[in-house]
């Protein structure tokens, strides 16, 4: 179950590093990271860090995930979509929190 | 496993792999405004982009629009078409409204424009994949004769997006399967529904790649070989990293 629990949404910026409540979740953002990076030695070491924490089948998963966020997001920015507006009122505070309206695409010139 | 993965060192599950598949086929068939060879043009110019110089060169800048230049692209795409793979597939925290209203005024229509999008996205999907993975990228699918549909939704009008899109209210019967049912239509899909064959095409993937529409909030059971937080952990990383607040 996912629910009730406590999560630290600073790893989700990079400002912390940390598990962020999740488990094994320092070694996936550090995966993720590693791969829309440019370093392959880094994203070696995160891959077989992340594969024996999770097994192979995790590791599908999480790259699965990271890649078609990477493409979700691209569609999102290219075709200007806002947030959902429940979605909006329900994420203000912790979105304000973490700083991340300034990726806005209405506030895009 | 079977077909695109079948030599793989680590094992695809095999809805994947045939999600995989049926998008490499849906790139090399004819679309709705692109034939299938402008569309395995744009996957090839997708995966070149990586390398363009001008792309990092504006990446780089301040104000990207005052870099000048040409993309070193593979010469097969009109030159808005490439811009446009281009910023996509390089920068795409620094898209805007303008950009996109003047890539339009460029020459290239509204459909097109989606149409575009959705290759870009399907491929960056799939090779960001393999890249995680270590694997090397799969060969790209060979174009099939054909001529485009040109079907555009006659209810597709002005809304949230850049680009017209369908609301759940005023689809009509071409378009009834459009959105899942049980919970409203997302933004992100109605985001390219002016093309709704690249909504059904895209959230297949999106479906074995990341869940099923309504697997998203079912928090009772897990679907994945990794948790939905740690599901949402990831795709909420990467999205810091494109600088996308959706």
């Amino acid at each position: 179950m996912t629910h009730h629990r406590d999560y630290d949404l600073n790893a989700v910026t990079g400002a912390v590093e940390s598990n962020a409540g999740v488990p094994h979740g320092r070694l996936l953002v550090e995966f993720a990271e590693a791969v829309l990076g440019e370093e392959e030695a880094a994203l070696t070491r995160a891959r077989a860090a992340l594969s024996e924490a999770i097994g192979p089948p995790g590791l599908v998963d999480a790259a699965g995930v990271v890649g078609l966020f990477n493409a979700i997001d691209r569609v999102a920015d290219a075709t200007g979509i806002p947030l959902e507006a429940e979605k909006a009122a329900a994420s203000a505070d912790f979105r304000a929190a973490l700083g991340v309206d300034r990726f806005d695409v209405g506030a895009r010139t | 496993m079977s077909g695109l993965y079948a030599s793989s060192p680590i094992a695809i599950r095999d809805d994947l792999a045939k999600a995989h598949a049926r998008a490499w086929e849906r790139i090399g068939r004819p679309g709705t405004w692109w034939d299938g060879a402008a569309r395995v043009a744009i996957a090839a110019e997708t995966r070149h982009a990586a390398s363009c110089r001008l792309c990092r060169l504006r990446r780089e800048a301040l104000a990207p629009g005052a870099i000048e230049g040409k993309h070193d692209s593979l010469g097969k795409l009109s030159e808005v078409v490439a811009e446009v793979i281009h910023h996509i597939r390089n920068d795409p925290g620094r898209l805007s409204e303008r950009w996109c209203r003047g890539v339009i005024a460029g020459g290239l229509s509204e459909e097109q424009y989606v149409e575009t999008v959705s290759v870009v996205a399907h491929v960056v999907a799939i090779d960001t994949m393999a890249c995680g993975l270590g694997l090397d990228a799969l060969p790209l699918p060979h174009p099939q004769a054909g001529v485009p549909s040109q079907h555009r939704p006659v209810a597709a009008k002005p809304g949230g997006a850049w680009v017209p899109w369908l609301e759940p209210t005023d689809l009509g019967d071409a378009e009834a399967d459009l959105y899942p049912t049980g919970r409203p239509a997302a933004n992100i899909m109605k985001a390219m529904s002016l093309v709704p064959d690249e909504v059904r095409g895209f959230f297949d993937l999106v479906s074995r790649q990341y869940m099923p529409p309504l697997a998203m909030r079912d928090f009772s059971r897990e679907y994945r070989a990794i948790s939905h937080s740690q599901i949402e952990l990831l795709a909420a990383r990467v999205s810091a990293l494109n600088q996308c607040l959706y």
